[in-house]
This record gives structure tokens, C-alpha cells and sequence, in this order.
């Protein structure tokens, strides 16, 4: 039997399309901007050691590599650069790396100032400031991811901890430091990128170095976010994904809370 | 998805009253405890705006349009991922195709590519659209007023030889003379190293050199300013653009392989622009660019060229050897 068009279904309006624009757009963005930012980190690595005299690396990102390459048993790449290789445009890239990292930078800006002023225009950012319960509260959410598990297991109930507002205190802390890293990431690489002409901005982070290891620590900032992000959108379920994508959630009664 | 369905009396954009939702009874005891008071109702209502966040507040909406937003908006975002992750995949470079995708499917994937005008030589383009864009924004960014910063000789750091390919051999410096060309004098000057030495006065400055490979070291430099040359030898009437050139640059197999860089008079008239003799207090060494190298502190390290044996000055921008093989053509810092 055909469902009646006319038949009214309560749902809760989640995320503004300009949220799930720019949202989605970070995605390819940001995997654009990684994969090219490591192929201009190959070209001088910014987190070094002495040089190891069995390996000959003196670069984290190769001992990383190595390890990599070992454990899967990858015969096929050179495994020093298997980082580079796998997760870049490569080695020796450096000229299509920098002019790619320059068209992703600048859609990154504006897809960032985007988000930014919707939020400003929608009052959005008010459900993203830290509150003084967070600390708590945070502590709650994790106690509780931790024990989702072994708790279905055991099949003992084990109650979502009430969420006030539209995110979890893990969420809202989260939600508020991507814009800031982004915003961070973002001004290192125009200290890296113009340190005469914006010397106030390299001046700010310190020093030229500082600006780069600011800029790539920020990067592992950001990229570390997606797993456990990807992670609790799966274990949250379909309806999380699809109100990124439609705007609006069937959670109404039995579980309201979002816990992407 | 854009037209409320709730009442025409919709609160006013709320502040913290998007917040409060329908309690359930899990709710409610934080809420009770927490929640600060209900703002007052607004005087007058406004309609909240195309761009609001809509309170979490329940919404009866019609099964049909729901079907039908939810339709549309999958649609986009199928549509937005396969265009994305064609553009992506279009622009990525050969060998990285090659890793990602061998065999056949590569080569069909990159034909229909072709057939939707998505080829090699579009994608050269666009990418040297960035390119050019960026370099218009550091050319906007550019004030010949604006300082580079300077540092103490405590702050010297070791600077590599990074010559493209072999470090010349010093033969060519007995006979070394600087070739300067299109002069308002229509003449060409040769001038020996004594002769800048003596007739100019050399300055010192110990700056940064930033290399477009992400690496830079501070280095204690003297030379004589770009400026002061220009000034006894002046370009002809309508020259922007300053070739420079070095025929003694060799290549990885110790080949001839002649460098060159573009410069910008407004650059190189910038005060702190040397024409270097000078490294660490020292004449230059060879490794170094001996006798005679740019030093344009606001430009990347590839344009501070070594050993230069001619400047040229030119109406039209002359060719850069980096931006033939894929970098900015301007460089700057």
C-alpha cells in the first residue's frame, strides 16, 4: 500500500543549507589539501631526527612510512616514501603540489568564510560556544562511548547521557575548535606563504618555523578530527548522515540526540 | 525546505531558546535545573531570516514534500560528489593516476575524461590559472616601503648550496665581466667586478632566504644596491622587467645549462635588492654564486640567482627558467 503524500510526519529541522554545503565541500578540500601539502612537506621535511644510521631516515614521516610499509608488507613501493606515495601527489611533485595546494587554500577561504558568515547570519555559532558544564559533560559522553560497547554486549541498558541544545558537550568542543583550527591553519600558510609582506602575521607565530610546524601540526589537528568523527556518524546511524545531507532528522521522541 | 511550516507567530530569532526544546522527561530535570528563564516574548515578532538556524523544535510536514526535499537533495549531493571527484581525478598528475589506477581502466576513465573536454593541456591551464592568481595577489600584497625583516649576525643560520645541477667550476671567473643591456644609452656596458666594487657603495644586511621547497636559513649578505646600478646605467624608456642571466650554470650531468630569472624593476629598485659580492663577510665562493648574485630578499630563493654574467632590460616580461617548468612566475614573498 502506497504511503498517503498528504500524511504528516513530525521531524526536526537539523542543519542549514549553508552548513551542509560547506560541510560537504571541506571533504574534497581538505583531502586535496593534505594530499598536496605532503607532496611540498616531501620536498623539506619539517619534523626531523638525526639521521638513523640503520634506515638512513632522518624524517618522522619515512620512519612512519617504513612501519607502514612493513606491516602491510608492500612490496610493490619504495617503502621509505610510502606515506608520500599513497597519501600525496607523490615525490617530486613539488611544482603541480604548490599549484594545487593554491587553488584548494583559496576555495578553503572561501568555502570557510562561507560557513563563518552563516553562522554569524543565523545565530548558529551560539550552539557551538563552550559552556562552564562542558568539562563534565564531556567526561559523560566519553564514559559512555566507552562503555556503548561492552555494555550491548552484556546487554545491560546504558542511557545516552542527556544532551541540553543541539550538540553533546564532545561535539560542541569539537565543533568549536575546527572552525579555530581552520582559521589557524589558514593564517600559518600566509606567514609561510607571504612572511615579507605579511611580516606582522609571521611575527605573530614567531618565526618562519614557527609558522610551518604551527601550519602542519594544525593539519594533524584537523585530519585527526575525521576518524572519530567518521566513526560516531556510522555508529550513530543513517539518520545523522542523511540530515547532513537533507537538513532535517525523523528523531523526534525516542532519541533526539545527534552524536556525529 | 526554506518555508517555516510552524505558525505565523514564529518566536523571534532565538537566542537561548533555540535550546529548549519540547521536554521529554529525560530532559527535564537538567533543563529545570540549568536553563536560565525563558526570554521574554519579543515586542514584535520578526520572521526569521533565509540564512536563521531554525530552533530543534518538531514540525508536522506533509510525507510528499519531505520525499520530495529529500529527493532534491540527495540528487545535489550525488551530483556535487561525482563532479567533485571527476575534477579531482582530472587534475591529479600522471604518475599519481598511474599509482592509484593501473591497467586499462586508467586509460578509459582518461578517454571519457577527453570526450567531456576534460584534457591534459586544460588541465596545465587551470592549474596555471591558480598560479597566475596567486602571483596577482602577491603582486598586490608588493609595497617597495615595506621593510624586510632584518636579523642580528647571531642569527645566521648555515645556508646550503642549492645550485640547480653541479656547482659550476671556477674557470669562468677570470674572465667574468657583468653584460648590460638594453641601456637608454643604446650601448652595451661590460663592467668588471673591481669597477662595482669601487664605484659603488656596498651595504649589509643580514636577511632570510626562503626557499620554495619549504627550507630557509638567515645569511649575513653585502653587495652593492640594484637600485644604484640602475641609477649610473639607466634602462631604456618603457622597460619594466629585468632578465637575468647566467651562462655558467651547469646541469645535473655538468652540462651547459643556462639560468635565468625575471625580475621587476619595481623590485629590484626595492632598497634592500643587492647586487651581492658579499657571504658571511667574505667575497662570495663559487658554491655561493660567485662573483656577483641577486639577493631579493622578498622573492623566493629561486629568483636570487647565482653568478650572473647579463641583465637585460626589457618592455616585455623575458622568460623565467623555473616558470617553464611549472612554478610562479613572480615569486613573491
Amino acid at each position: 500500500m502506497k504511503p498517503n503524500p498528504d500524511e504528516r510526519v513530525p521531524v526536526v529541522p537539523k542543519h542549514h543549507a549553508l552548513v551542509r554545503f560547506s560541510h560537504w565541500a571541506n571533504v574534497p578540500l581538505l583531502a586535496a589539501l593534505v594530499a598536496s601539502g605532503l607532496a611540498i612537506y616531501w620536498a623539506a621535511p619539517v619534523f626531523l631526527h638525526p639521521r638513523d644510521p640503520v634506515t638512513g631516515s632522518a624524517d618522522y614521516v619515512k620512519d612512519a612510512s617504513l612501519w607502514i610499509a612493513g606491516a602491510l608488507g608492500d612490496p610493490g613501493s619504495d617503502p621509505a616514501n610510502w606515506i608520500y606515495d599513497h597519501l600525496s601527489l607523490g615525490t617530486r611533485q613539488l611544482a603541480v603540489a604548490l599549484r594545487w595546494h593554491w587553488v584548494f587554500a583559496y576555495l578553503f577561504m572561501v568555502n570557510g568564510t562561507l560557513y563563518a558568515l552563516g553562522l554569524a547570519a543565523g545565530g548558529g555559532w551560539r550552539a557551538l560556544l563552550p559552556r562552564p558544564s562542558d568539562v563534565g559533560d564531556a567526561l559523560a559522553m566519553i564514559r559512555f562511548y566507552l562503555g556503548v560497547i561492552p555494555m550491548a554486549i552484556l546487554r545491560r541498558p546504558w542511557p545516552h547521557p542527556p544532551v541540553r541544545g543541539k550538540y553533546n558537550a564532545l561535539q560542541r568542543s569539537a565543533y568549536f575548535s575546527m572552525p579555530i583550527l581552520g582559521t589557524l591553519v589558514v593564517l600559518s600558510g600566509w606567514a609561510m606563504h607571504k612572511p615579507v609582506q605579511l611580516g606582522w602575521l609571521e611575527r605573530l607565530f614567531g618565526s618562519y618555523d614557527n609558522a610551518r610546524v604551527i601550519h602542519f601540526l594544525c593539519m594533524i589537528g584537523l585530519a585527526g578530527f575525521v576518524v572519530p568523527h567518521v566513526v560516531l556518524v556510522i555508529a550513530d546511524g543513517w539518520d545523522t548522515f542523511r540530515s547532513m545531507v537533507v537538513g532535517w532528522s525523523k528523531r523526534v521522541r525516542e532519541d533526539r540526540h545527534g552524536r556525529a | 525546505m526554506d518555508e517555516p511550516e510552524r505558525p505565523s507567530g514564529a518566536e523571534p530569532e532565538p537566542a537561548g531558546a533555540s535550546e529548549i526544546l519540547a521536554p521529554t522527561p529525560e530532559d527535564l530535570a537538567p533543563v529545570a535545573e540549568e536553563a536560565p528563564p525563558a526570554p521574554a516574548p519579543a515586542p514584535k515578532p520578526k520572521r526569521p531570516g533565509v540564512l536563521a538556524e531554525r530552533p530543534e523544535e518538531v514540525e508536522l510536514v506533509p510525507r510528499g514534500r519531505l520525499a520530495a526535499q529529500s529527493r532534491r537533495e540527495f540528487l545535489l549531493f550525488g551530483l556535487g560528489t561525482v563532479a567533485t571527484a571527476s575534477a579531482l581525478w582530472w587534475l591529479l598528475p600522471d604518475r599519481a593516476k598511474a599509482r592509484l589506477l593501473p591497467g586499462p581502466w586508467r586509460d578509459r576513465l582518461d578517454t571519457l575524461a577527453m570526450r567531456v573536454g576534460l584534457s591534459r593541456e586544460r588541465r596545465e591551464a587551470t592549474l596555471n590559472r591558480a598560479l597566475t592568481f596567486d602571483d596577482d595577489v602577491a603582486e598586490a600584497l608588493y609595497s617597495r616601503d615595506r621593510a624586510v625583516r632584518t636579523y642580528t649576525r647571531a642569527e645566521v643560520t648555515p645556508l646550503r648550496n642549492n645550485y640547480n645541477g653541479q656547482t659550476p667550476t671556477p674557470e669562468y671567473l677570470a674572465s667574468w665581466k657583468l653584460r648590460l643591456l638594453g641601456l637608454a644609452s643604446g650601448r652595451v656596458e661590460e663592467i668588471a667586478l673591481t669597477d662595482l666594487v669601487r664605484r659603488h657603495r656596498l651595504r649589509e644586511q643580514v636577511t632570510r632566504l626562503v626557499c620554495v621547497e619549504g627550507w630557509s636559513a638567515i645569511a649575513w649578505w653585502g653587495g652593492l644596491r640594484f637600485a644604484d646600478l640602475l641609477r649610473r646605467f639607466p634602462p631604456a624608456p618603457g622597460a619594466r622587467w629585468a632578465a637575468l642571466r647566467s651562462s655558467v650554470n651547469l646541469d645535473g650531468a655538468g652540462r651547459p645549462d643556462p639560468y635565468y630569472v625575471s625580475i621587476d624593476l619595481d623590485t629590484a629598485r626595492h632598497p634592500q635588492t643587492l647586487l651581492a659580492t658579499h657571504f658571511g663577510g667574505r667575497p662570495l665562493g663559487v658554491d655561493h654564486g660567485a662573483p656577483l648574485r641577486l639577493l631579493v630578499p622578498m622573492k623566493l630563493g629561486l629568483k636570487n640567482i647565482k653568478a650572473i654574467t647579463e641583465i637585460e632590460y626589457t618592455s616585455y616580461e623575458p622568460p623565467d627558467y623555473w616558470n617553464e617548468r611549472g612554478y610562479s612566475r613572480y615569486d613573491g614573498l
